[in-house]
């Protein structure tokens, strides 16, 4: 693979011949800093990046996890980064990709709830109380719009929680394209790869998700993370766990580690690090 | 009224040839007549209170909230025309989300009354508008963690735009008797600021509200309370919930011995402490 | 000849405290032709009598909607009303696309109280010259608020704005305990075009000149005209 920061998300000149800036006649990224062009560069890829998040719908809520890692390139820069966000009463927004990015989506949420909470009652009977779905559908407009001026939050989010006043789980996702769908289990990053399949076993539909209890749905979490742990060298031990429960309302727990790993095979991989083959 | 008929009170900016702004003055007298409105400090937050006279009674019984939130952490009410205070509030959030925006912790209390105040302050500046017709009171507690200082604040806020702190602050039609009884109770023993609780300070302040109201008694009317403090809210400003609300009203009904059971007269006088 | 000083624009205030103008634009709604709000638990009925410049001519609209679960009925100067139902379809629509969610009353009533607040502390602009009497749905139930040029917007059981008011107030009040707790909507109606006959002098009650509007629960905010309101005349 090729470390440079500048090649990531681009065609590896190995497979597919270098490529021909004829064609586009477009500066790369490095000439474009250097030299003066008529035209304007916003984000073209992720700094500083979170991996995959995970969720999972069942009876009653949500299950949601993500670690609490934030990787500089291949090098593992923070630890302890939070990247599940609580808003309001019933909603955690969890969000992979570009660190600072999501540093500015938590600012707008927090926003978001403080517009809600204007001249709305919060101690009588009746609250106007923000939902997980008018908070899905804000983020998604302005994925979009961000996609739309080409200046695009390097994320992909999920947004999980229950409706407070039907008591329905709720779990979307949207990311920086704008593209948005649901599901009963979601996935982000790597995650769409290697955790999905293992949480579709468990629900594969709606009908499926509805009859499954905390429990399974929680162990489905454990094990993608676990499976994540082993297979994306992005990832970290130390990952944030919430459950948004129609009844118990949002239980979150910010120090949960990988268990019951077997690490034996590790001895026999050859080909990495300074070993000799 | 000397001023009437001299034509340096028909504008507003102009100054009369004694160095007053008439202007600025008659928008005090709209205040003048505003519902009562208090504001008191305790020991880790403050309180305030409105009574809001039944005008109309077709009104929907604990709507029309007079006491509004500017930030998490402030709460803010006023006396005068409504309007003008739902205006000014709405200017208080914008500059809580700049303050926010630009240093990335949320505005303290004072921080939001120095920006307040010159806000209502330039409304005296020019002919092309006119002061605010309301005083306001606001405050709030900011906690550490948030990058405050744990200690509350109160202010209030007059058209002219000179704003003061205090521990305890009436405005509005029953101001008179508001604020006597606030210093009374302020020069007391019970109000000492390392024990006054949030919950006396409800107490004190819709007993306040009660008997300011004597002078107004054939008019029905409706308290509200609200309440920022780090043990009750968590350094949040919220309306006070039912149970401590009632238990608040009950007890300023038997203190200015309006209730039925007459069981007042605990401590109906209270001495004022000579402390100077 | 005495003369009031203080009453040629809304950026002067009285020696006590008063703002004429907006007072005199209070007064434009009592020149317009009166309509009632009133509500029980479920729904909220508008009823508004429409008047016509002379015989030949149309009447003048009383009732706007201005989303599937919220519409208003005006007293006043009818254009002003129209600018200010434009404003309500925006936030609306802004609401129902940015949020997928239905403008809650409360936060329309607010940004209406600013809106209108504006034009009277600056000098340019006079105030609105017209009464609202909003009625919709959203996530808190019914409810009816009334707006006024002053800027103050308020939620009531019942309303009554324009010529002749007061009769239709009184109704409203007396009888409050009984709509209150109404059931069904046409009942309501009932009551609704009871208080507004209270106000009548020289007019009467027919299918031309009588528009009701109805919101609740399980009814989007529709409009009654012509044919549909005979039966409750």
């Amino acid at each position: 693979m090729n470390h440079d920061p500048y090649s990531w998300g681009r065609p590896s000149d190995s497979m597919y011949g270098e490529y021909n800036r004829e064609i586009a006649n477009a500066p790369t990224s490095m000439e474009q800093h250097t030299s003066s062009s008529n035209f304007n560069e916003h984000t073209t890829r992720p700094i500083v990046t979170g991996t995959s998040v995970v969720a999972i719908k069942y009876k009653t809520g949500v299950v949601i996890a993500a670690d609490n890692l934030a990787s500089y390139g291949s090098l593992l820069r923070f630890q302890g980064v939070e990247r599940l966000h609580k808003v309001g009463k019933t909603t955690v927004v969890g969000i992979s990709g570009d660190i600072s990015d999501m540093q500015y989506l938590v600012k707008v949420l927090d926003q978001l709830s403080m517009d809600n909470n204007y001249d709305n009652d919060e101690y009588s009977d009746n609250v106007d109380e923000l939902q997980p779905s008018y908070i899905f559908e804000y983020l998604s407009n302005l994925m979009y719009h961000r996609r739309s001026k080409m200046n695009p939050l390097w994320n992909a989010l999920v947004v999980s929680g229950v409706d407070s006043k039907t008591g329905e789980p709720f779990l979307q996702y949207v990311n920086l394209l704008g593209v948005k769908y649901a599901s009963p289990s979601i996935a982000t990053g790597f995650g769409a790869h290697l955790a999905v399949p293992l949480l579709r076993r468990l629900a594969d539909s709606e009908e499926q998700a509805a009859e499954l209890t905390l429990e399974e749905a929680k162990k489905g979490i454990r094990d993608s993370m676990r499976v994540l742990f082993y297979r994306d060298t992005r990832s970290s031990k130390n990952y944030s766990l919430a459950i948004i429960d129609k009844d118990a309302g949002i239980t979150y727990d910010n120090n949960v580690d990988v268990e019951d790993m077997s690490w034996k095979f590790a001895k026999d991989i050859k080909g990495y690090g300074t070993q000799k083959v | 009224m000397t001023s009437v008929g001299t034509g340096y009170d028909l504008s507003n900016s102009v100054f009369s040839p004694d160095g007053r702004n008439f202007q600025v003055e008659y928008a005090s007298k709209a205040v003048e007549n505003g519902s009562t409105t208090v504001g008191l400090k305790c020991k880790d937050g403050v309180v305030f209170g409105v009574e809001k006279i039944i005008t109309n009674k077709l009104l929907v019984p604990g709507k029309n909230r007079k006491i509004q939130t500017i930030e998490r952490h402030i709460g803010c009410c006023y006396s005068g025309l409504i309007p003008d205070g739902k205006h000014l509030v709405n200017r208080g959030r914008e500059e809580a989300i700049n303050f926010k925006n630009t240093y990335g912790k949320p505005i303290s209390v004072s921080a939001m009354s120095e920006r307040l105040s010159q806000y209502v302050q330039a409304y005296t500046l020019y002919n092309s508008v006119r002061p605010f017709g309301i005083s306001t009171i606001f405050g709030g507690v900011l906690k550490n963690e948030n990058g405050g200082n744990d200690k509350p604040e109160l202010f209030m806020l007059d058209p002219n735009g000179s704003c003061w702190g205090y521990k305890g602050i009436a405005t509005g039609k029953g101001r008179q008797t508001a604020k006597a009884e606030l210093e009374k109770l302020i020069t007391s023993e019970i109000y000492d600021l390392s024990a006054f609780t949030a919950r006396q300070a409800v107490q004190e302040v819709a007993r306040i509200l009660y008997l300011a109201h004597e002078d107004n008694k054939d008019k029905d009317f409706e308290l509200e309370l609200s309440w920022c403090s780090l043990s009750e809210t968590d350094g949040l400003h919220k309306f006070v919930p039912k149970d401590i609300y009632e238990e608040a009203i009950e007890h300023a009904k038997i203190e200015v011995g309006l209730a039925d059971s007459d069981d007042s007269d605990e401590d109906e006088d209270m001495e004022p402490e000579a402390e100077e | 000849m005495f003369r009031n000083n203080y009453d040629g624009d809304t950026v002067t205030f009285s020696p006590t405290g008063r703002l004429f103008q907006v007072e005199y634009a209070m007064e434009a709604i009592k020149q317009g032709s009166i309509t009632i709000g009133l509500r029980s638990k479920k729904h909220v009925v508008l009823v508004a009598l429409k008047r016509n410049a002379d015989k030949l001519s149309s009447y003048q609209k009383k009732l706007i909607k201005c989303d599937s679960h919220l519409g208003l009925s005006l007293a006043g100067l009818a254009p002003d009303a129209r600018i200010l139902a434009n404003y309500i379809k925006q936030q609306a629509s802004y609401n129902d696309m940015v949020y997928g969610k239905k403008i809650n009353l409360n936060k329309l009533g607010e940004l209406l109280a600013l809106k209108a607040q504006k034009t009277t502390q600056t000098y340019s602009g006079r105030p609105y010259g017209v009464g609202l009497l909003l009625a919709g749905k959203d996530n808190l139930g019914v409810h009816l608020l009334e707006f006024q040029p002053t800027g103050n917007v308020i939620e009531l059981y019942g309303a009554s704005i324009g010529a002749r008011s007061q009769g239709g107030k009184t109704y409203l009040e007396n009888e409050m305990e009984n709509y209150l707790e109404v059931e069904s909507l046409d009942e309501l109606i009932n009551h609704g075009v009871n208080a507004l006959k209270q106000t009548l002098k020289d007019e009467s009650l027919d299918i031309s000149n009588l528009s009701i509007g109805v919101v609740g629960e399980d009814i989007d905010f529709t409009i009654l005209e012509g044919k549909n309101v005979e039966k409750y005349l």
